[in-house]
């Protein structure tokens, strides 16, 4: 229904909203572009509903290129975007004909099709009430059965249920659902709830900085990351943090590791054989625990394996502390050798004797095995370490 | 284009009528113009050599046409609006003429003055304006102030997707309204003035606009002056019109 191929956005800001995206939606299926605010959900949404203009790719909405063919991309369409855009000072009825004249219905189409659309969701007497008088879910409600007032072949729903009470988000997901089963309308929805991306779509596409990372369904995608995820936070931020996470590379237990902010994901395949493992280890480095925590994974795991952020603090600036890197995100432009520094002054200061020596010991090792400083990688890490970014999948398929 | 047009239309006519305040409220301000700046100057213009006309006859014209100005010059304020709310989307999403959006906005705007112009003669009449109101200068003074109503709302409306942003429309609507009104013939006939501002009045769009509809509203109907203004009001919306749909068509981002 929907083919994208290499799509690139540049606003004229120079911002590169959308870079080398590529996505197919297949006909009758609900899919969920996941992601965090300013990954491009919007954008990909606005330019496939005809609205905004691309630089590069080529897209093809219900059959027509939305380069060459928009007016017959529009006919197919309908599209619920993130700002209600219906008139406060209409009535439903009002709005919904008006959007029905501005699709070319004849007037009993139109007629036919309000009552349809009335009641299916179930707006009833507020029809004739101005939508300055709706709830925030009724006029969420009326918008989207303006957007079906032409019987489209495809829906884009952006973030349909902001700003939504909980209430008001499960019926509209039960009002979603069923257009797309009963009427086997494909729906194209962005969302960066992950609730919302689990229950709703078929398949979810994880996007982050313009690209889609992984598409698949939510299960297989959960699936992925077997096992169990032990999320551990530290009540210190001193080297022994560092030296645990060393010692942690060396686990072949751990099949992944994923720092988010100061919480550190560990994927295991036994989360309770685990736990003990990783709380001697600490104690042995002399790392105090704060927090632990057991859990299956979640979309959101799914979400950090991917874009190395957890949804919640992606929009965010990363405050990303320098051992972050080194426990397998890589890169960093020099940051390391900074942060080493740092550390190295700290240590001077105010370490023990016993820290130092240990120091002067690792240093000594690492400065052996590492041609390449940057990576300035201990010896027995450099298989891994190499690989830079794609340490994480390397790991997955051991 | 023409349906879409008339369709839109209704709907910012249906959003006016129930909301009726705001229409008078723009009311007002011409409104203290005619009553309060009559009285003021009454005696000034008794003393100095003005004619055989009474000021407030004088006067009347550039009063309608200072409603147009203060009517229409918002008008891309509630673009803006609409852009904020998701209502210009949802009409570009469908297979709408681009043109009936722009359009639709102006001719209601344009629309409204007539009303609002109509009231303030009325308003004149009653407070002893010598007036020719027979039906046809009537309607000849409807037809500039309309077509003046259209120029000035295209402006606002292209100024408004230029800018993007209320507050500097705003800021450029009360910059140029007054200033217009005072350097053209609204207020005092050419003889009255310095000679740099009466430069600046041939160039001014409004001049042609108050001339038009006084050729035909005060003293003897004159076709010839009034013909000559509403051309060139007709111009002047045309081109801002077309400007406007060309601004709009640069929406897309």
């Amino acid at each position: 229904m929907i083919r994208v191929n290499g799509l690139t956005k540049i606003f004229s800001s120079g911002l590169k909203a959308i870079n080398q995206l590529d996505l197919e939606v297949r006909k009758g299926e609900i899919l969920a572009l996941l992601g965090p605010n300013g990954a491009g959900k919007t954008t990909t949404i606005r330019v496939l509903s005809t609205l905004s203009g691309f630089d590069e790719g080529e897209v093809v909405v219900a059959g027509h290129n939305v380069d060459v063919e928009p007016e017959k991309v529009r006919c197919k369409i309908g599209l619920v975007a993130q700002q209600t855009g219906v008139d406060y000072f209409l009535t439903g009825r009002e709005n919904l004909e008006l959007q029905g004249r501005l699709y070319r219905m004849p007037k009993q189409e139109i007629v036919k099709r309000i009552e349809e659309l009335g009641e299916y969701f179930e707006l009833g007497d507020a029809l004739d009430r101005t939508v300055m008088t709706y709830s925030g879910g009724m006029r969420r409600k009326l918008d989207i059965a303006t957007a079906l007032i032409h019987k489209p072949e495809i829906v884009f729903l952006d973030e349909p249920t902001l700003g939504l009470d909980i209430k008001s988000r499960q019926s509209l997901w039960q009002y979603i659902r069923k257009l797309n089963k009963e009427q086997g309308l494909t729906i194209l929805l962005t969302t960066h709830y992950l609730e919302e991306a689990d229950q709703l779509s078929d398949r979810v596409a994880i996007i982050a900085n313009g690209q889609i990372r992984v598409i698949d369904d939510p299960e297989t995608l959960k699936n992925d990351i077997h096992g169990d995820s032990v999320i551990l936070t530290f009540d210190t931020d001193g080297p022994e943090v560092g030296d645990f996470t060393y010692a942690l590379h060396d686990d072949p237990d751990i099949k992944d590791i994923v720092w988010d902010n100061d919480n550190i994901h560990l994927y295991v395949d036994d989360g309770s054989k685990a736990v003990p493992k990783f709380v001697a280890l600490a104690t042995e480095k002399g790392v105090g625990i704060k927090t632990l925590q057991l859990a299956h994974p979640t979309l959101d795991d799914v979400f950090l394996k991917y874009t190395g952020t957890t949804l919640e603090d992606s929009g965010e600036e990363e405050g990303e502390e320098w051992w972050h890197q080194w426990a397998g995100k890589g890169g960093g432009n020099g940051k390391w050798e900074k942060n080493w520094q740092k550390w190295q002054d700290q240590l001077d200061e105010t370490g023990t004797e016993e820290q130092k020596s240990s120091w002067a010991e690792h240093a000594q090792q690492w400065q052996q095995g590492g041609d390449n400083k940057q990576e300035a990688t201990p010896p027995q890490q450099q298989s891994k370490e190499q690989q830079g970014t794609d340490w994480q999948a390397e790991n997955k398929n051991k | 284009m023409l349906a879409d047009t008339w369709y839109l239309f209704l709907k910012y006519t249906k959003i006016t009528m129930r909301m009726p305040m705001w229409t008078l409220f723009t009311l007002i301000q011409p409104l203290l113009w005619l009553l309060i700046f009559t009285q003021l100057f009454k005696n000034v213009v008794d003393t100095s050599n003005f004619g055989n006309e009474s000021y407030i006859d004088f006067f009347v014209p550039g009063v309608l046409v200072m409603t147009a100005l203060f009517g229409s010059s918002w008008s891309g304020v509630s673009l803006l609006r609409e852009i904020t709310a998701g209502s210009v989307d949802k009409m570009l999403v469908s297979p709408v003429s681009r043109v009936a959006i722009v359009l639709s906005r102006v001719l209601h705007s344009a629309a409204q003055v007539v009303i609002q112009v109509l009231v303030i003669l009325l308003i004149a009449w009653l407070a002893g304006a010598q007036l020719n109101l027979d039906p046809l200068s009537l309607l000849l003074t409807m037809v500039s102030v309309f077509l003046l109503g259209v120029a000035l709302a295209a402006l606002s409306n292209g100024f408004a997707i230029i800018l993007q942003r209320e507050e500097p429309l705003v800021m450029i609507g009360n910059l140029m309204t007054l200033p217009l009104m005072f350097l053209s013939t609204a207020m005092v006939p050419k003889q009255f003035m310095p000679g740099w501002i009466e430069t600046i009045s041939i160039i001014n769009p409004i001049t042609y606009a108050v001339e038009s509809v006084r050729a035909v509203l005060v003293g003897t109907p004159d076709l010839g002056a009034y013909s000559f203004g509403a051309v060139i009001m007709l111009i002047f919306a045309a081109v801002s019109l077309a400007w406007a749909v060309s601004a709009f068509n640069g929406l897309r981002d």
